[in-house]
């Protein structure tokens, strides 16, 4: 840092002396540059040391995307506290859908919320509908590991039941979720696009 | 003349428009913003430097050592991919900023 500072000094002493300027002035006008050396050394120091204490990653999409995790969480607990029994679906072949109706109607709230928290962020449209469905993102990441250890391990199921399975359970714990969490995102987007229909400059 | 706050929230976009032009050492980047903006902008060593650091820290530039033709080491500071992209909706927002003001002087004469 040093070394670049003195080779900034230099120039500008060289540049002064080649405009005319006595040794004496360019010197003088060179070291005015800098009233106060103390404070340059303070604010350089900060400047080289402060990290952002978040990340517009975690402003817009973590923080946004937890919240809404534990809301729907939370929502699913009192659910099956007050209305423990799920609708069951029963398809032609085994194995059944199995829905918590009442929770999957406040899911477009829950992802309506992660939307809003992340366009406030100032997100991007896709961060914003990530954000929305983040409740099931890590149930998605449990199955994308699990269908395939379970179809490998699972000696004594055929693969046909284990697959079913495991197509039944994402199917209600992520894909009808999900669906209805981006819906709630989507709402918020087609909220904000009308809001502010053109780019503007925003303040503050 | 160009107030003090005005010239804080430029400064960024005059750094990061003048090493978009092409990888620059700090006084060069000083001077030539200085001569680009007919003295609007001028950038001290007290003021230019930590802003720098602050914009490397930041990973919208990079500094690395050089040697000149005439045997002087000088820290040349280059635009990262970060501060490409960095660039181009910050001038936006300054062009739509400008527009604005502009019109709204416009009303504000007639």
């Amino acid at each position: 840092m040093i070394a670049e500072l003195a080779t900034h000094l230099e120039e500008g002493y060289e540049k002064l002396r080649a405009q005319g300027i006595s040794g004496e002035h360019a010197v003088k006008q060179t070291v005015e540059q800098v009233s106060d050396w103390n404070d340059l050394q303070r604010r350089i120091h900060f400047a080289k040391t402060r990290k952002d204490t978040m990340t517009n990653r975690v402003k817009q999409f973590w923080l946004p995307g937890l919240l809404t995790f534990t809301f729907s969480m939370g929502l699913l607990e009192v659910v099956q506290k007050f209305f423990p029994q799920p609708f069951i679906l029963r398809l032609d072949h085994p194995p059944v859908l199995m829905f918590y109706l009442p929770w999957l109607l406040t899911l477009p709230l829950a992802g309506a919320i992660g939307a809003y928290l992340s366009k406030r962020a100032g997100a991007s449209r896709r961060m914003t509908l990530f954000s929305s469905v983040f409740p099931v993102l890590p149930l998605a990441a449990v199955f994308l590991i699990a269908i395939p250890v379970g179809l490998v391990l699972s000696h004594t199921l055929s693969h046909g039941i284990v697959a079913a399975a495991f197509l039944t359970l994402g199917t209600a714990w992520v894909g009808v979720p999900g669906a209805i969490l981006l819906a709630g995102g989507f709402l918020v987007q087609l909220l904000f696009s009308r809001r502010s229909p053109s780019r503007g400059v925003t303040t503050g | 003349m160009i107030g003090h706050g005005v010239k804080r929230g430029t400064a960024e976009l005059a750094i990061l428009s003048i090493l978009g032009e092409g990888p620059l050492h700090g006084y060069e980047m000083a001077r030539r913003i200085e001569r680009q903006t007919k003295g609007s902008l001028r950038f001290t060593l007290a003021s230019l430097y930590p802003l720098l650091y602050r914009m490397e820290q930041r990973g919208w530039i990079r500094g690395t050592w050089e040697t000149s033709r005439n045997g002087r080491r000088r820290r040349c500071y280059r635009l990262t991919p970060a501060g490409k992209k960095k660039l181009s909706p910050l001038r936006q927002e300054w062009l739509e900023l400008f527009g604005a003001l502009r019109r709204l002087s416009k009303v504000a004469d007639a």
